[in-house]
């Protein structure tokens, strides 16, 4: 359908009077006969070829208009006339549907996803992912987190100058802004005013604010009901690629120490086992954990180990093998440190259910 | 009295401060020493659930309503807010959609003569004076009465007059429909949100025969406004949707972070023509939306005759509850 320079125009009055008349009337009727939705555009255009193909003069482009937010498409015949110039035909056939129902958008156009009925945009979204919390929760669950905490935070009390400077700070240290300037690159980078920024770092506080205190509300309760997930532990543990087989924990800190671990002294015990680590040879590379864990933060292996007990070697959950022994554990208080644990723990499984219940709907087309 | 649908939210606000002021809810509350009992009770409950008996006799009339748990004088209520009744609704037993119909309708006539009777007081009023002052057509020929500034509008499903409203606003017309309903295209929930024309619309002129529209020039604005007024009250929440795509034609995309609410001060003339256009259509109740154009200059655009406020309440912190709370107690105490 492009033009040819070798093809000499012809002109209007060379024409039969007829033809350029019937081409329009031609090109009118393709116009109405054409699908009107996004899924008929392949068969639209296809149409439209035939239709240029029996109308060579008219170098007949079709353009389509798809609508935003809407199923439904326009079309254009772009045609050349015979002295020069282009004539754009549109021809909408009388279908019998109402002009602003013909122009309206689906009910959720721009937005993303719905939970619980709050609607989602696409920029919010976009927005919401900017501060991801890096936990291991996909972007779609994150998504869906904050929908709920906003929702559940927002009761209209304002936020106080302290908990926005504290949120801003935070914001900022974390992404290494350190002064005026790197601010406001990045707000420039994103695309965002000083008043969205405030509206932004709001939001965060907000989240915050209801975080916090929703944490102090569940912590009490949720440590009485799991006092066990609470015992300070101390514990050592070795992960790696092979098994590491010993009797005892002298004998696990034997084998530590021969590979360059926390208890170098001795080396490993004679365990016959195969792929094991034995002997006094070296074990390879491995990942040893000293320390002290809340119960429900250790390796499931060892949670509840009494101790002494070595453990193991058992599949570690990120792939090899774990090998560990409980070496003291302290009963739960209702210390500071022990309630701030049972607030995120209690605050984590809140949230996990109210996400359970939710009604999460994704609008993807 | 509230009626409304369970788990209305506004109502749960209102709800609230009706206790913060010594009232009780019926059936959940204890009663206090000469508190005010608060029915919650919903239309749609009737006739499937609830009972109601009007009787005549002996020159005496008896209005009652047996919820299926209490049973209420209806003469002794004070005050009615129509809050978000989901409207009544036959039993589950009536199947055939001709009888349920039937029912309904049997239900809806006369719950509005029983409702005619009561000597209380109505937010925002009656069904019938909701269904008549939410008329676009009648309101906004009450506002320019009143002296309210208003674009100018075309209310029509003339074909031909699209063009010349497009001409007439410069090329920077709008589009709204003249009542909200529910629709589908291709089976899925559409809405007809204000429609910016372009001369895309105009190609497709013919379909206005199939329905009226509502035409007016595209206002310019500084802000947007929802005027709450609540019997005397007004109360101003200005939106400020400059710096959303999405909601920067129509509010109601709700694109928040991009959204600024605020409290609003209303020149004084202003609020006071807003709470006289209120009365004027005969409700206790309604929000107004207007638009401050950048010169300042205040446009009224519709009124909505039990329209949102949870959201200024929330956003805006504009205490609409309790504006409806006092009115509804202060029809207690006279």
């Amino acid at each position: 359908m492009t033009d040819s320079p070798e093809t000499p125009r012809p002109r209007a009055e060379d024409l039969p009077p007829e033809s350029f008349g019937a081409a329009l009337a031609s090109g009118a009727e393709l116009l109405r006969s054409l699908p009107r939705r996004r899924s008929g555009v392949a068969g639209a255009r296809r149409a439209a070829d035939a239709w240029a193909a029996r109308h060579p003069d008219a170098h007949a482009q079709l353009v389509v208009d798809q609508r935003p937010g809407s199923p439904v498409v326009d079309y254009d015949l772009l045609l050349d006339h015979p002295d020069g110039g282009t004539i754009a035909l549109s021809a909408p056939p009388e279908d019998g549907v109402p002009w602003l129902i013909d122009h309206s958008t689906h009910w959720a156009a721009g937005h993303l996803v719905s939970v619980d009925g709050v609607h989602v945009s696409v920029p919010q979204a976009l927005t919401m992912l900017r501060s991801l919390s890096g936990r291991d929760a996909s972007p779609y669950q994150e998504i869906v987190d904050q929908c709920l905490l906003a929702a559940a935070g927002d009761d209209g009390s304002p936020v106080g100058a302290a908990d926005l400077q504290a949120t801003a700070d935070a914001f900022r240290r974390g992404r290494g802004l350190r002064d005026r300037a790197s601010t406001l690159a990045w707000m420039a980078a994103a695309g965002m005013s000083g008043e969205q920024f405030e509206a932004y770092i709001e939001g965060i506080a907000r989240r915050r604010r209801f975080r916090k205190e929703k944490e102090a509300e569940l912590a009490p309760g949720h440590l009485a009901a799991n006092p066990g997930d609470f015992a300070r532990v101390r514990a050592v543990w070795v992960t790696g690629g092979e098994k590491v087989v010993v009797g005892d924990v002298a004998e696990l800190f034997g084998a530590l120490g021969s590979a360059g671990g926390p208890g170098a002294a001795g080396g490993l015990g004679s365990a016959d086992v195969p792929g094991s680590v034995g002997g006094c040879g070296p074990v390879g590379d491995v990942v040893v954990t000293v320390g002290v864990r809340w119960e429900s933060d250790l390796p499931e292996a060892l949670r509840g180990a009494p101790p002494g007990q070595v453990i193991g070697p058992e599949k570690a959950p990120g792939g090899g093998f774990l090998t560990g022994a409980v070496l003291s554990r302290t009963p739960a208080v209702a210390d500071a440190a022990t309630l701030e644990a049972a607030g995120r723990a209690a605050f984590a499984a809140w949230l996990a259910e109210r996400r359970a219940a939710a009604t999460v709907e994704w609008h993807w087309s | 009295m509230i009626m409304s649908a369970r788990g209305d939210g506004a109502a749960e606000r209102v709800l609230a401060a009706l206790r913060r002021r010594g009232a009780h809810l019926v059936g959940a509350d204890e009663p206090a020493a000469g508190g005010t009992p608060v029915l919650w009770w919903d239309n749609g409950d009737y006739p499937g659930r609830s009972r109601v008996t009007a009787t005549f006799a002996g020159g005496e009339r008896r209005l009652v309503l047996d919820t299926g748990g209490r049973t209420v004088d209806l003469s002794r209520i004070t005050a009615v807010w129509r809050s978000r009744p989901s409207g009544p609704r036959a039993a589950a037993a009536v199947t055939d959609p001709s009888h349920r119909a039937h029912a309904r309708l049997q239900a809806e006539v006369m719950l509005d003569g029983v409702w005619s009777l009561l000597d209380a007081r109505w937010l925002p009023g009656r069904r019938a004076d909701e269904l008549r002052a939410h008329n676009k057509v009648f309101h906004l020929a009450r506002a320019v009465e009143l002296g309210f500034t208003v674009p100018d509008t075309t209310y029509t499903n003339d074909p031909a007059a699209l063009a010349e409203a497009y001409e007439a606003a410069h090329g920077r017309l709008v589009a709204k429909q003249i009542a909200s309903d529910r629709f589908e295209v291709d089976g899925v929930q559409h809405r007809a949100y204000t429609t910016v024309v372009t001369r895309r619309h105009l190609t497709s002129r013919h379909r206005v025969r199939h329905e009226p529209v509502v035409l007016q020039p595209y206002v310019p604005k500084a802000v947007e406004l929802r005027v709450i007024v609540v019997g005397e009250r007004v109360l101003a929440a200005e939106i400020d949707a400059s710096g959303s795509r999405a909601a920067r034609d129509d509010w109601r995309h709700y694109d928040n972070d991009r959204v600024r609410y605020a409290p609003h001060a209303l020149p004084a003339d202003v609020a006071r023509r807003c709470a006289r256009l209120v009365a004027d259509v005969g409700l206790t109740y309604a929000a107004l939306d207007l638009i401050v154009t950048p010169g300042g200059e205040y446009v009224f655009l519709e009124l909505n005759s039990n329209g949102a406020w949870g959201f200024v309440e929330l956003w805006a912190g504009l205490p609409v509850s309790d504006a409806i709370a006092d009115w509804l107690m202060d029809g207690e105490e006279q």
